[in-house]
């Protein structure tokens, strides 16, 4: 076994150095599909730099052999939805909801979900403006979420297979995706459209609904999880269809391995908020969580993997290990960056993440196993970040804030994203005990010194007011 | 007052509670650049001015009622929930199609009026408001008739100030409009709001074309409610049944039913107006050029009116396009 060295961050050229010295049969273990012969994904991650995404020179990643697994896993997502083409399993594309629908599309034996929004992430991984561009030109405009990147992609038909089959959600979310899949649906392609409603939050002149509370105590009308409850069946039907199976055992399956993952999520930010030193990078712990919504198109291995990080995380802060230098500063971080060395710099610049609200709480929460697997599904995504009012998505910041476990909180934005324009500065009102940065990122490769200066200014200010 | 935001909240139902039901349709510079304190620059200009009309005039709203038709609109209410003491109720309008949570909202939204104005919703109740706002209505309909006869016999311009008393909630107002025939090229106007302020470029718009017919919130939208039933379940199904907005998922039926107005009204060309940030029609501007087939000039805004001179002679070369084409 590839014996770990002292957790730091390292460069590409140093991963690759330190890759010469597995061996190839520790390399031939791992595999997705459980496919021997093609489904092996390990590599230095300067293999995918080769591929494309040459940002990978100007990042740097946490140097465990769990991280190695992790980044070769994730980048070879689009090799292996096109596998999964190829050996006869359905790809299903999941858009909009962010965390639900893969669970019931995942209790078909042989479907995979994917998201196609995640491709978001690509253009800045490649510093390539070419899914932007053509996005333009299919007509989504310039100031608009760089989720319009999947657009681009389903017009391209070259970053992931055709789907074999397509939900689309939409209702209560942001309006820019909910646009790109209407455009996408445009180029010929056919979703199920499935509603997403409203989380109306109790006020105390309502009379009219009883209401409920989530696990994590947000509350809304008790009728709505019937809504999205004949939706999901909506759902199921449709994968009946498709599939010729029918079976709610599966289903029940299908949402312990859920709940498995999310649980090894939940005590991994645990571990690594609480801990003394960080032990794992602000970068990883992203894509970690994002491994939530479907785990990257191969749900076993990439659960295998969580474990394997988990383990990771846990000898480390046993060890009082770590990968930021101990005064690093704690912040939360709202809204999910599409530009990955954004994590990167805001670390080196002397910062440290301990929450987060990426926008899929949904995917973050444990589901309920002893009730009907459909409630249990609405009773989940009733935790949606993006359904409901901006107090009660950044909650659990506001906690955070009031404890003292967090210090300063930067936002990330996207010129255009109708929920950035209306949330940010409400967001900036209720955790104004604290330094609150608000950025919008940039085009890909467009990280200038006047933004470093900006994050180096807040990081200043938190500590000024630290003292 | 009881403020509203979309197409889809019945007035029948506002009027019901006693209060002057009052379409929240602001738009001017002012009002948008007060709003940008509370929001980002890149916030829809109408739902900054909303916001920032509100805040200034909180005093005089006993409640709001929005819908979760754009985003943007439907989030306004949760910084309005934040900052003010107004009861504010937002419904679930579904994007898909999906008649049962419509319905059950509005049942939602008729106990909730019900509690607020102390007073029964009954089917009496109803059928007065019914007809009254019906009977306005049909006022209104003689007039987009003349409107979108061949040739126009009166200016959208004006139709616009007239309608400006609809959706203030001033319904006895007299309404008056001096027939103005034209033979300009005939174009449809479509996309974001047209809000009180925004006169103006209708006016600019109909020195050289005439708009003959419309698609957007503010000026004629309101007459394709048609309530055949005087009762709860007519109300439901007249505004759920109108002419589908184009966030609706999917939008083929927006396509289709604007088609059909762009032959009935035999329009020359589209005019798209569209505002700062207006996620719903900007994606689609290229597929309405596409799958419309007419011409069209775009014209964006954030109700700075500061390219007045600009728009002026992109509408004139646009006339002249129309003019070489018939």
């Amino acid at each position: 076994m590839f014996e770990d060295l002292k957790p730091k961050k390292i460069n590409l050229t140093e991963w690759s150095h330190q890759f010469r010295k597995i061996s190839d049969q520790i390399i031939k273990k791992y595999k997705y599909y459980g496919n021997q012969d093609w489904g092996i994904y390990l590599s230095p991650p300067a293999t995918f730099m080769v591929y494309g995404a040459r940002q990978l020179k100007r990042l740097k990643f946490d140097n465990s052999f769990a991280a190695l697994r992790l980044w070769g896993f994730v980048f070879n997502e689009s090799e292996r939805l096109f596998r999964a083409k190829q050996v006869g399993k359905k790809v299903i594309a999941t858009m909009g909801d962010l965390g639900t629908i893969p669970v019931i599309v995942m209790s078909f034996p042989d479907c995979i979900p994917f998201y196609p929004e995640c491709i978001w992430w690509t253009p800045f991984f490649n510093e390539s403006f070419i899914l932007l561009d053509m996005a333009t030109k299919l007509g989504a405009p310039e100031p608009a979420c760089f989720s319009r990147a999947a657009l681009a992609a389903f017009y391209k038909k070259a970053y992931f297979p055709k789907p074999d089959l397509m939900f689309a959600s939409t209702g209560a979310s942001c309006d820019d995706y909910s646009c790109i899949m209407q455009l996408i649906e445009g180029l010929g392609y056919n979703p199920i459209w499935i509603e997403i409603p409203f989380r109306r939050k109790s006020r105390s002149y309502f009379v009219a609904d009883d209401y409920e509370h989530t696990k994590w105590g947000i509350d809304y009308p008790k009728r709505f999880e019937t809504y999205l409850m004949s939706e999901y069946e909506k759902v199921w039907q449709n994968m009946v269809e498709f599939t010729d199976i029918n079976n709610r055992n599966y289903l029940a399956k299908s949402i312990k391995n859920a709940n498995r993952l999310r649980k090894l999520v939940e005590n991994i930010k645990k571990l690594s908020y609480e801990a003394e030193l960080a032990p794992f990078p602000g970068l990883e712990l992203m894509v970690i969580e994002f491994g939530n919504l479907y785990g990257y198109a191969d749900f076993d291995e990439w659960t295998d993997i969580i474990e394997m990080v988990y383990a990771t995380i846990s000898e480390r802060v046993q060890k009082g290990e770590g990968v930021l230098n101990p005064d690093a500063l704690p912040i939360a971080w709202v809204t999910p960056s599409p530009d990955p060395y954004l994590l990167n710099l805001v670390e080196d610049l002397g910062c440290r993440i301990v929450a987060t609200e990426y926008v899929i709480n949904q995917a973050l929460v444990e589901i309920e196993e002893d009730i009907e697997p459909f409630q249990a599904l609405a009773r989940s995504f009733l935790n949606a970040s993006l359904i409901g009012s901006t107090e009660q998505r950044v909650r659990r910041i506001i906690e955070g804030v009031e404890h003292g476990r967090i210090s300063g909180v930067l936002i990330t934005n996207m010129l255009g994203c109708s929920h950035c324009a209306m949330e940010t500065r409400l967001i900036q009102q209720m955790l104004s005990k604290v330094p609150v940065l608000s950025i919008d990122v940039p085009a890909p490769f467009g990280i200038t010194e006047q933004l470093k200066s900006r994050i180096a200014a807040f990081v200043e200010t938190i500590r000024c007011a630290r003292r | 007052m009881i403020g509203y935001t979309c197409s889809y909240i019945p007035v029948e139902l506002l009027a019901a509670t006693g209060l002057k039901p009052y379409r929240l349709l602001h738009g001017d510079i002012g009002l948008s650049k007060d709003g940008e304190r509370l929001l980002r620059i890149d916030a829809c200009p109408l739902v900054k001015s909303n916001i920032a009309y509100i805040i200034k005039n909180q005093d005089k709203f006993t409640a709001l009622v929005g819908s979760t038709g754009c985003d943007m609109a439907r989030r306004m209410f949760d910084i309005v929930d934040e900052l003010t003491d107004i009861p504010v109720y937002v419904l679930n309008n579904p994007r898909t199609d999906n008649p049962k949570i419509f319905n059950d909202e509005i049942d939602w939204l008729v106990k909730e009026l019900e509690h607020l104005s102390n007073r029964k919703l009954n089917d009496d109740l109803l059928r007065l408001e019914i007809e009254r706002w019906e009977n306005i209505r049909e006022q209104y309909r003689t007039l987009n008739k003349k409107r979108a006869a061949n040739p126009s016999l009166i200016s959208t311009s004006d139709f616009h100030k007239a309608a400006i008393n609809y959706y203030k909630g001033d319904v006895d107002a007299q309404i008056n409009i001096t027939e103005k025939h034209s033979v300009n090229p005939r174009v449809y106007l479509i996309g974001s709001a047209i809000t009180y302020g925004a006169n103006q470029i209708l006016e600019l718009l109909e020195q050289e074309l005439r708009i003959v017919g419309d698609f957007n919130c503010g000026i004629s939208r309101f007459l394709n409610i048609e309530i055949k039933d005087k009762n709860l379940n007519g109300i439901k199904h007249a505004y759920y049944n109108q002419p589908p907005c184009i966030f609706k998922r999917p939008n083929h039926k927006f396509y289709e039913w604007t088609s059909s107005q762009l032959k009935k009204y035999t329009c020359d060309g589209i005019v798209a107006w569209t505002l700062d940030y207006c996620d719903s029609y900007e994606f689609e501007l290229k597929r309405m050029e596409s799958r419309f087939g007419f011409p069209i000039l775009r014209i964006r805004s954030d109700f700075s009116f500061q390219n007045l001179s600009q728009i002026k002679t992109r509408i004139s070369a646009f006339r002249e396009m129309l003019c070489s084409k018939i």
